[in-house]
């Protein structure tokens, strides 16, 4: 499910960046850091929607790197327990199958006949968490859940 | 004699299936494998029989006085048990698989996004993220700039799992549903998955069906809403 929320980090920035477009070059930096990681906590970052506040700088000791708090707002992605997913299968194995959802994997264990690009209609039954992934278990045993679409076949 | 039944006496009472099995030998209705009575060691008719089963017990019995000794008992009960009520372990088994099945049908949506966070539905972010494209189409000219994979990733899934024309259609239709008590992670649900009929609704979305006599009417409107402002694929 995407959210949008507004997250806090400590940017470093080298005094050369420093002059008229000091912002500019923070929020360049700020994008580039952020964009595209995963935090267990919030999920995927998939994008920044905006910069709320840049907070003072303060020079770290010994480096001359100054460090800026930046509140920023940015569209998040996290699987849920319980949640319903559109996937599409990635690799299909012995013991199941591999989905994608975005930028989310999800293994289905027991799967009928599918094939890869097949759509299928999930629910997430649990998430696995770590510092920089989010993994996922989900099921198609259920009430209206299953292949949606095989791959080449008209919609 | 003593000896044998002694220790037959104590495999009996830690194996209660040995001693059904045994129960079953003699031709005594087995109706579980509950601990039947001791006596049956004392029975002339199974003379011949207890003669032969101590030994093979005592000899099971001696391995799992052995694991006893590491694990408490608890394993060898539970071989013993494995051994002699197979019919048993399967029935649980079995319960154990539909209870599993049953609960993962009623797996409720579990949120904890911290406070400060609003949900978005796909047709929201698919429209959100087209603009930040068009954004990056012309900053990509910088080719220090580049676009992350999950960016891509997260676009494509918005895109195709968007099932209506606009965002803004979709939120008219489904606001009204939080005077009934569904919550937003609830709606959100709803405007992804596009269900067609109110069975799918609650099927999918189980923490509705508590509340099911006071939101039917209202979700069967908003499906029949939302079935005009589907987007033709």
């Amino acid at each position: 499910m995407f959210f949008h929320i507004v997250l806090e980090r400590n940017m470093q920035l080298h005094p050369r960046h420093f002059g008229p477009h000091l912002r500019d070059k923070l929020v360049s930096k700020l994008i580039k850091d952020v964009e595209g990681t995963c935090s267990g906590r919030h999920g995927f970052v998939v994008a920044i929607t905006g910069v709320e506040e840049i907070g003072k700088g303060l020079i770290r000791e010994g480096t001359g790197y100054v460090t800026f708090p930046v509140k920023y707002q940015c569209v998040v992605f996290r699987p849920f327990k319980g949640e319903i997913l559109e996937a599409v299968v990635t690799m299909v194995n012995k013991m199941g199958f591999f989905a994608e959802a975005g930028p989310v994997q999800i293994f289905v264990s027991n799967h009928v006949k599918i094939q890869k690009e097949s759509e299928v209609r999930l629910k997430v039954i649990g998430t696995r968490v770590d510092a920089t992934e989010i993994f996922c278990i989900g099921t198609i045993k259920d009430d209206f859940l299953g292949v949606i679409s095989d791959p080449g076949a008209a919609v | 004699m003593a000896d044998r039944g002694s220790k037959g006496f104590s495999a009996a009472s830690k194996g209660k299936a040995i001693a059904s099995k045994r129960g079953s030998l003699n031709g005594r209705p087995n109706s579980s494998a509950n601990i039947p009575h001791i006596n049956v060691l004392s029975d002339s008719d199974s003379d011949g029989f207890v003669e032969e089963l101590p030994r093979v017990n005592y000899k099971s019995n001696g391995k799992a006085a052995s694991e006893s000794l590491k694990s408490g008992g608890r394993a060898s009960s539970k071989r013993e048990a494995g051994k002699g009520g197979n019919a048993y372990n399967a029935g649980k088994g079995r319960k154990g698989t539909t209870a599993s099945a049953k609960s993962d049908a009623e797996i409720k949506l579990d949120l904890d996004m911290p406070p400060n966070s609003t949900i978005l539905m796909n047709c929201e972010v698919a429209e959100l993220l087209q603009e930040i494209h068009e954004h990056m189409a012309i900053l990509s000219e910088d080719p220090k700039i580049k676009m992350p994979e999950s960016f891509d990733k997260a676009f494509q899934y918005a895109k195709e799992g968007n099932h209506f024309t606009t965002a803004q259609s979709v939120k008219q239709v489904l606001d009204p549903l939080r005077k009934y008590g569904v919550n937003d992670g609830e709606i959100c649900m709803i405007a992804n998955i596009g269900p067609e009929t109110i069975e799918e609704v609650y099927a999918l979305v189980p923490s509705l069906k508590v509340t099911r006599s006071l939101n039917e009417g209202p979700i069967m409107e908003a499906l029949t809403a939302l079935a005009d402002i589907k987007a033709a694929k």
